[in-house]
């Protein structure tokens, strides 16, 4: 019988194309078995064909013990494939690598150098702290070994020894270093030492410092580009601690850049001098400033530099970070920068991005935003394709007469790019709120704008995914809500209404606009899930008075309720309903006439008919407020129906419990924002004991309620309770004509500043803008009004134009207006005339526009607005982050590497002198377990001798998991007979204290350290440990 | 340092896998698939960086513009010769011009090794790839870019096979792919 080989396999896989699964599973079938065969080739063909599989996808963790086997073949073909298995399968968890101990440290000591590269190239797959515990005495030697292959690939090894193992470096470093230093090096270890140097030199970057002069040396003549710009990157993080490296470090690396042929070298050249904080740190001003400016247009030519979107890329990386230091350097660089946001390729565009958020400021974040927009409004996020391709076909009509003269700029957003992935839209949505609400939205001016924007985002933003919770399961908690993008959008709509008064109408407008848009394009099967509802229901509610029509508003949210899906929605959506409800019903001051009262108990049985249902919904929040809502309904229609109409003759009040009781459950003090953490700083009132019950005797008057029948006369109890409260209403219910007016006057006639924003916002929302600005600038005597409305004002212009192009002419086609568009949309900064110009308008609204700012209490610093901000962006959050990413995939955590100090004589602070005394207390306990080890091992080894025999291979028979006994495990000597090893087993409870001793006895002095650090789980492990040569005995 | 290293075809199928850490088999295939879709939606003439894919972008560097962290991988560099895609995944600490000649360094000895490489060579001879990546890379660091040395390294471990002579050629990888580069390197 054949037996296939790899090749077959391979060829099998791509001859078999359609039922490709079946015949995989096949060849699986027989690897299973053919690695179990006897004869070493099929074995170790068969493992060659599983890592195959294994790369395409295939687990073969159950392999794990042949791959063992294949490794211990003395064939070195065969050997291969078995530490290639051992490399590609081997996991943290793959238990067989307990027994490959004495295989690893048999093939270190190997005579080949093929054969010790082996195991030297698989420890970093396979390191673990015991193992690396095990295998460094045998890997040091391998630092001199003849071969410079094999001193090379074990500097390495060492290293990731020492990330799992610190201790490592306490034996290792000291004969890298003579590695180094050694000018008779072969210039390729030499290379690897600095690699390794610099992957340690960030972490512990004091260490390195003394190696300074001959690392200078090899940066300055050594010829290797790899080398030197890893020792470019090594002297940044070196500069901070000792200033005095710049100055000899610039001459070099001047001369690096202007002369160097490779990219990478000149382009690392630049980046050290940034990050080693070089720019503009010395002394020397004049050559700082030199330096500087040669590092920033080499830069900008990157960027500018055509064709080549690497070089853009990492510019644009080199500029973020000298952002942080010199952020006016940067902004000099604004132009090209901006390109970038428009860049075809996502890399570019979001390192942009990143970059762009730190230059907002107000005179660029219009155009900024502007730029954004369009990309998102040019190319729908592919989720939504589907949805808007019916609403965009009214759109595109609407707007082709519309816009007629951008029909320039047509073409190009029709041909529209691929759709953006769905992320970055999400990304770049919250970017722009967050550019826009920095710092209690200062470098915003224009509100009416923002407004429209964030109406357009919610149009734009991507519908978010269903929920895997259904919502039908009761109490289930909303556990990704916070990253659903609409809310965060709405809440900014919300944010503008509170904060911001004079432009409250237009926030509540567009909250009407966006929940009638709502309700018309969702299909009714279909569940509503933007999250962008629940604020705007809010706003709604909350302003109910400044709505203009409550009663549509009122429609079209009792239309919504029986179709969200959420329940937090649902709640404020209860609660929005009620509010409108009271504004609607409570004018206390129209008379009650029989229309009246027809309408209002249909307007209540629908409202109830709307909420029934919530009653008995299974998230309880819903389910009170629907309960409650309800039975105050019902109370009231009662006394509606109660109560006659007015006749002719005689005059009938409205119920008091429909024009007092429910408006004053709404009517109280205006709500602020309040600044996160403000609450906390409410002090306690002195009285206040919240474990005290509320009443002694609460069960016997809970159960005498049930029995209670409601008194007739109740409902006016209910009344004259709320009658007390009226004097609030007084304050919060300000006439809102009031603020009508004033805004009418304030809001800045700037808005055709915003030049091309036909371009990405809908055509409604600019029809709108139109009709607004055209009714703002009704008198101004300075704004060219369209023919048809130019009233009784008349301007020089205005007579010249009308004089030259007839009546009738459209406003969009004035040349003048053009060029206005033009200068702003095409760049900033570059033509001074618009700024200039620009600069008086944007001056003047902002002296005007009030934004509230979050209420705090007194010494609650921490919480104003702008700390809640920083706090987001920089420290807490970035801490969170470390946190977060000690998890991130595919990463090597090198953390405890910073606890390690390389110089034995260096440390002298005070802890570390504790730690030591530590240290030496577990030391010397560690050591008298030491002695009661050996004495247990001794005898076992006496008795091994005596009764047993060496079994054939050198293959660790695997026993289960550790019982209470002592129990012996036998060992082959596979590199001398001498060195019989032992394999002790013990309880639990003693590997805690001193189970390192084993393998102490060449080590004793990293022992205590290790045991400190490491986890019980870990100890386990060591604990089935089959130990080193035990020397001692 | 460098966390993987990947080579895969114009339809996402796998030539080489090689991380530097240990990680299960299933998140390796959703690495690779998530890599794939991310390097096959690039237009025409954009970056050899990449954006991070979901899996590793889960943990969120994309805002802060100084990574503190240098152990994340932040760095997803890639090449794509004829049918072939070569994908580094590195830490910040890498430079990322570099990498891009690291690639190219990596492909050029694979051209010598078997005298003008094609997408089938790589598929019946995977050990090759292996050995030769590691003469370049150990546990995720460099050791070698000089290509005499790394050639030598991987024909001291014995004989390259040929491809197969049945099996039809398909042109070559490293002929028609501008070995030259964008980068010059010299005393590599």
């Amino acid at each position: 019988m054949f037996e296939k080989s790899l090749y077959d396999l391979i060829r099998g896989r791509r001859n078999h194309k359609g039922h490709e699964k079946e015949y995989i599973q096949n060849c699986l079938k027989e690897c299973r078995s053919e690695i179990r065969s006897q004869d070493m080739d099929v074995k170790a063909t068969a493992l060659l064909k599983l890592i195959y599989l294994e790369m395409v996808g295939h687990d073969m963790s159950w392999a794990s013990f042949h791959v063992l086997e294949v490794m211990s073949s003395p064939k070195y073909h065969q050997k291969r494939v078995g530490y290639l298995g051992a490399v590609q399968t081997f996991r943290s968890d793959t238990e067989v690598l307990m027994l490959a101990t004495n295989l690893l440290k048999k093939d270190l000591a190997a005579a080949q150098p093929t054969i010790i590269s082996l195991p030297i190239a698989a420890l970093p797959h396979i390191i673990t702290p015991s193992l690396a515990l095990s295998v460094l005495t045998d890997l040091v030697p391998r630092l001199g070994h003849s071969h410079p292959t094999i001193r090379k690939k074990t500097i390495v090894t060492l290293y990731r020894l020492a990330l799992v193992y610190p201790e490592t470096l306490r034996a290792a470093w000291p004969k890298i270093k003579e590695r180094l230093m050694d000018k008779n090096e072969d210039p390729s270890v030499t290379a690897a030492i600095v690699n390794v140097v610099c992957e340690l030199g960030w972490r512990r970057p004091n260490d390195f410092l003394p190696l300074a002069p001959r690392l200078f040396e090899l940066l300055v003549d050594g010829g290797n580009n790899w080398m030197a710009i890893k020792l470019i990157k090594l002297f940044a993080t070196l500069t901070p601690l000792e200033p005095r490296l710049v100055r000899k470090l610039l001459p070099p690396l001047t001369d690096l850049i202007r002369t160097t042929p490779a990219m990478s070298l000149l382009y690392e050249c630049i980046n050290g001098i940034i990050q080693g904080g070089i720019l503009g740190d010395g002394e020397d001003f004049a050559a700082s400033e030199e330096i500087a400016s040669l590092c920033v247009s080499k830069l900008r030519g990157m960027i500018m530099m055509n064709g080549d979107a690497n070089l853009k890329y990492v510019a644009l990386l080199a500029f973020n970070r000298i952002v942080v230091t010199h952020p006016f350097l940067v902004a000099q660089q604004e132009d090209v920068i901006m390109e970038c946001i428009d860049s075809e390729d996502i890399t570019i565009r979001i390192k942009a991005l990143d970059l762009v958020q730190g230059m907002v400021s107000s005179e660029n974040l219009v155009s900024i935003v502007s730029r954004l927009m369009r990309q998102l409004k040019a190319s729908p996020s592919s989720s939504l394709a589907h949805q808007q391709s019916v609403q965009s076909a009214d759109l595109e009509t609407d707007s082709s007469d519309e816009a007629a003269p951008e029909s320039g700029r047509r073409p190009k957003s029709q041909d529209h790019p691929p759709p953006l992935p769905e992320d970055y839209t999400i990304d770049v949505i919250g970017r722009i709120l967050n550019m826009c609400s920095q710092n209690n939205y200062a470098s915003l001016s224009d509100f009416d704008w923002y407004i429209d924007v964030l109406t357009q985002l919610v149009r734009i933003a991507p519908v978010p995914r269903k929920r895997e919770t259904d919502s039908d399961l009761s109490g289930s908690v909303p556990k990704h809500l916070a990253t659903d993008i609409s809310e965060k959008i709405g809440n900014e709509i919300r944010n503008v209404a509170v904060k911001v008064k004079i432009v409250r109408v237009a926030a509540v407008r567009a909250a009407e606009l966006i929940i009638l848009k709502l309700n018309s394009e969702v299909t009714p099967s279909h569940p509503v899930v933007s999250g962008a509802l629940k604020p705007l229901a809010w706003i709604v509610g909350e302003y109910a008075f400044q709505l203009s029509s409550p009663h549509d508003s009122l429609g079209h949210l009792l239309r919504l309720i029986p179709r969200i899906e959420y329940p937090e929605i649902l709640t404020t959506c209860l609660q929005s309903v009620i509010k409108l409800f009271a504004h609607i019903a409570g004018d206390d001051q129209a008379p009650w006439t029989s229309e009246r009262k027809a309408s209002m108990s249909l307007l209540m049985s629908r409202v109830i008919h709307v909420l029934e249902p919530l009653a008995l919904h299974p998230y309880l929040e819903v389910q009170e407020r629907g309960v409650e809502f309800i039975e105050l309904l019902k109370l009231t229609a009662e006394a509606a129906s109660g109560q006659a109409p007015s006749t002719n003759e005689v005059r009938q009040d409205p119920p008091l419990l429909l024009t007092q009781a429910i408006p004053s459950l709404f009517n109280g003090w205006e709500l602020n924002s309040v600044a996160r953490g403000a609450q906390q700083n409410v002090p306690m009132p002195d009285g206040l004991d919240l474990d005290e019950p509320i009443h002694p005797n609460l069960n016997a008057l809970l159960s005498q309620a049930d029995s209670l029948m409601l008194p007739a006369q109740g409902e006016d109890e209910f009344e004259t309770y709320y009658h007390q409260k009226p004097p609030a209403t007084s304050i919060s219910n300000e006439p809102a004509i009031n603020r009508l007016a004033e805004v009418a006057e304030d809001v800045p006639p700037s808005s055709y500043q915003q030049a091309g924003e036909e371009s990405y916002l809908d055509a409604d929302i600019i029809a709108r803008r139109k009709a607004e600005r055209m009714e703002r600038n009704r008198d101004d005597p300075f704004y060219i009004l369209g023919s048809g409305s130019s009233g009784g004002t008349s301007t020089p212009i205005h007579n010249i134009l009308e004089k030259e192009n007839g009546p009738g002419l459209d406003i969009d086609s004035i040349p003048i207006m053009k060029l206005d568009l033009e200068s702003l949309s095409t760049g900033l900064g570059n033509s001074s005339a618009p700024a200039a110009d620009k600069a008086p308008r944007q001056a003047k609204p902002r002296q005007k526009i009030v934004i509230a700012a979050d209420e705090t209490l007194g010494g609650s610093g921490r919480s104003t607005p702008r700390n809640y901000e920083s706090e987001n962006n920089s420290d807490s959050f970035t801490k969170s982050k470390a946190k977060k990413l000690k998890q991130s995939l595919l990463q090597v955590d090198s953390s405890h590497l910073r606890e390690l100090s390389l110089e034995a004589s260096q440390p002298d602070d005070a802890l570390t002198a504790e730690r030591q005394q530590r240290d030496e207390a577990e030391m010397a306990q560690a050591m008298k377990e030491v002695q009661r080890l050996r004495l247990e091992m001794q005898r076992a080894n006496e008795r091994i001798q005596v009764a047993q025999g060496v079994p054939a291979e050198g293959i660790v028979v695997k026993k289960k998991k550790p019982k209470k006994q002592p129990k012996l495990g036998e060992d082959g000597g596979e590199a001398a007979a001498a060195t019989t090893t032992v394999k002790v087993k013990k309880k639990k409870k003693k590997a805690a204290v001193g189970d390192g001793g084993e393998g102490s006895a060449s080590t004793p002095a990293a022992e205590p350290v290790v045991k400190a650090k490491k986890k019980p789980k870990r100890i386990v492990q060591l604990d089935d440990d089959p130990g080193t040569p035990v020397d001692g005995l | 340092m460098i966390n993987a290293f990947l080579v895969f075809n114009g339809q996402g199928q796998p030539r080489l896998t090689k991380f530097y850490t240990q990680l299960d088999t299933s998140i390796q295939q959703r690495l690779i698939s998530e890599i794939f879709t991310l390097v096959s939606n690039r237009p025409p003439g954009s970056c050899n960086f990449l954006p991070l894919p979901p899996l590793l972008a889960a943990s969120g560097t994309s805002h802060s513009a100084s990574e503190p962290h240098n152990d994340v991988p932040s760095l997803v560099t890639y090449r794509n010769y004829a049918t072939l895609y070569f994908i580094i995944i590195s830490t910040s600490t890498e430079s990322p011009l570099a990498l891009i000649d690291l690639i190219q360094v990596y492909v050029e000895a694979l051209d010598r090794l078997f005298e003008n490489v094609c997408e089938l060579d790589l598929i019946f001879n995977f050990e090759t790839l292996h050995a030769t990546l590691g003469e370049m890379i150990v546990g995720g660091v460099v050791i070698e870019t000089n290509m005499d040395r790394i050639v030598a390294g991987v024909r001291a471990q014995g004989t390259v096979a040929k491809r197969p002579v049945n099996e039809s050629r398909s042109t070559g990888l490293g002929a028609g792919l501008g070995m030259g580069g964008n980068f010059v390197w010299h005393g590599r």
